[in-house]
């Protein structure tokens, strides 16, 4: 398979799951195909029990699809791992609370068989100055850190990230990300699986969004930022046809939601609307907000499905 | 084996002083008390004497006992998702068992060579001295079989709880093996199929394998004692694969 083009580093082909829990079968990815260049930061995001984290399993070699395959660099997935070409940050658990950091990194670098990039590993991540403390006694976010180290340790070409930041805070989750910026780097591929919009945005170039075991949407970051920009000004207005005047006035407007009266419309330029609106119809009430991430993810999502 | 995962585990069983404390010393205390207080235990026994009697019988407890605890932390730390991690390195699951059971055999080791050089310091002795080497090596390698019914409990019950509740469960077949009162009648029928009998039969029989009909101390051939190590190994080695596997199913 090495002479599979540089280019791919996932591969995934009518990628499927399905899991049998007693009687019931329960489908948690129904038949994906996508394609990872080399290099690319790419967000894998969806709600939770969309199959980001089966998918991830499968494409690391951890679970057996049940129909289609996955490649990382051309390579069956075991292969990638045993290489050292790809590694993860797994989502739940995965460390041993009584064990030190330095003694946790220690461990899986001898797993690794690269001893000698424990200090640099160590210091790249921020944990040189909590070696000593027990894995129990580390913050949410600097568990992350350690999980983050140990995927760092066979200097990857592809590394996944399944929920990096869950249940951390919001300057641990910033602090997260400035480290990962840094080692995007050298044509290094990045697959995240996220449920936050707003990381998607912030650092994949690429993003896959994901809905009940399927790909609803991919394309450019840049894309979906767009199909959420505007803003949703809400209003009561004086009477029916002060609805009508203000939809004839401009194409760029358009009703979001309708309750009798008070009515919500998402537009472009959200003071000229305003003016309109205070000025000569006699609307009142007046909101003007940006549309909030979630919103324009739950959009996407159900009118995909 | 990976010598740096031995070594850290080591440091952790250090580190948990309590446990280790606990699986050494607790087999030495106990042939102190059982062996070596009460007046009888310097009579004579088959090739020796009392005390190299219950010496032995402690020793084979303490092995398994600590070779459970151990063990089943492959089973816990595994479905912890430490398995998972590990499963993205090079080391094959494989040597994670083998460590583990190096760590565990290695505390085993410790845990009845204390026992037997207390032993053999306080008047326990055998007329052939290669009785002393069979003992020990028995009581180490027979320990393994425990190994896996400690992998199998964790792996069912996936708490650390659960592999107290393994040791404890020890107590019950040591008694019911007659390991630490003799048991006669029925219930040394019964006891002949339990687990810890044929490991702690097979230990004595070195000691015991002359002794005549009437004392009371006589063995059984030795192929009963074989029959019940072999067949408890298999037990519990299928045992231990079964729940592994609907483990990894459930995950």
């Amino acid at each position: 398979m090495e002479t599979l083009t540089r280019t791919e580093a996932v591969t995934l082909r009518g990628l499927k799951k399905t899991f049998a829990t007693g009687s019931r079968k329960v489908e948690a990815v129904k038949g994906i195909d996508l394609q990872i260049t080399t290099g690319q930061i790419v967000a894998l995001l969806g709600p939770n029990g969309a199959g980001k984290t089966t998918t991830v399993d499968m494409i690391l070699g951890l679970t057996i699809p049940s129909a289609g395959s996955a490649h990382v660099l051309g390579l069956e997935p075991r292969k990638a791992v045993l290489g050292g070409r790809v590694s993860a940050v797994l989502q739940t658990g995965g460390l041993l609370r009584d064990m030190t950091v330095r003694e946790t990194i220690t461990a899986i670098a001898s797993m690794h068989l690269v001893p000698e990039r424990i200090d640099e590993v160590m210091e790249r991540t921020g944990l040189t100055r909590i070696a000593k403390r027990r894995v129990g006694k580390c913050s949410g976010g600097e568990q992350q850190r350690i999980k983050f180290a140990l995927a760092l340790l066979p200097d990857p070409d592809v590394l996944i990230l399944d929920e990096p930041t869950a249940g951390m805070d919001v300057m641990a989750r910033r602090d997260f990300w400035e480290t990962m910026k840094l080692e995007a780097v050298d044509g290094r591929t990045i697959i995240f699986a996220t449920h936050y919009l707003e990381e998607a945005q912030n650092f994949a170039e690429r993003t896959v969004l994901m809905s009940q075991g399927k790909v609803v949407a991919d394309g450019a970051t840049t894309q979906l930022r767009q199909m959420i920009s505007g803003r949703k000004v809400a209003a009561t207005m004086p009477n029916a046809t002060a609805i009508q005047r203000v939809l004839s006035d401009s194409d760029q407007v358009s009703i979001e939601e309708q309750n009798d009266l008070r009515v919500s419309f998402r537009c472009q330029d959200s003071d000229g609307l305003a003016r309109l609106l205070l000025t000569e119809l006699g609307a009142y009430d007046l909101e003007i907000s940006a549309p909030s991430l979630e919103d324009a993810f739950i959009h996407l999502t159900e009118d995909a499905s | 084996m990976n010598a740096t995962y031995v070594r850290i585990e080591f440091t952790r069983h250090l580190r948990d002083g309590y446990n280790l404390i606990f699986s050494l010393l607790m087999p030495s205390a106990m042939y102190v008390l059982f062996g070596n207080i009460p007046s009888y235990t310097d009579q004579e026994l088959g090739f020796g004497n009392v005390k190299f009697y219950v010496m032995v019988s402690m020793a084979a407890y303490g092995a398994a006992v600590s070779t459970v605890a151990i063990a089943g932390t492959v089973a816990t730390e595994t479905m912890q998702g430490w398995g998972r991690q590990i499963a993205l390195t090079r080391m094959p699951p494989a040597t994670f068992v083998s460590s583990k059971m190096f760590v565990a055999t290695t505390v085993a080791a410790i845990s009845s060579a204390l026992v037997f050089a207390l032993g053999a310091a306080t008047g326990a002795y055998v007329t052939q001295n290669w009785i002393w080497v069979a003992s020990y090596l028995i009581t180490i390698g027979g320990s393994l079989i425990f190994a896996c019914y400690g992998i199998g409990v964790g792996m069912v019950f996936k708490s650390e709880s659960a592999l107290g509740l393994a040791a404890g469960l020890m107590v019950f077949f040591a008694f019911f093996g007659n390991v630490f009162m003799p048991l006669e009648g029925m219930m040394l029928d019964i006891a002949r199929f339990t687990p810890m009998f044929g490991y702690v039969a097979l230990i004595r029989y070195l000691q015991l394998r002359d002794v005549p009909p009437e004392t009371g101390f006589a063995v059984d051939p030795i192929w009963m004692p074989v029959t019940n190590l072999v067949a408890w190994a298999v037990i519990f080695a299928v045992f231990a694969v079964i729940a592994t596997r609907k483990a990894r199913a459930r995950q």
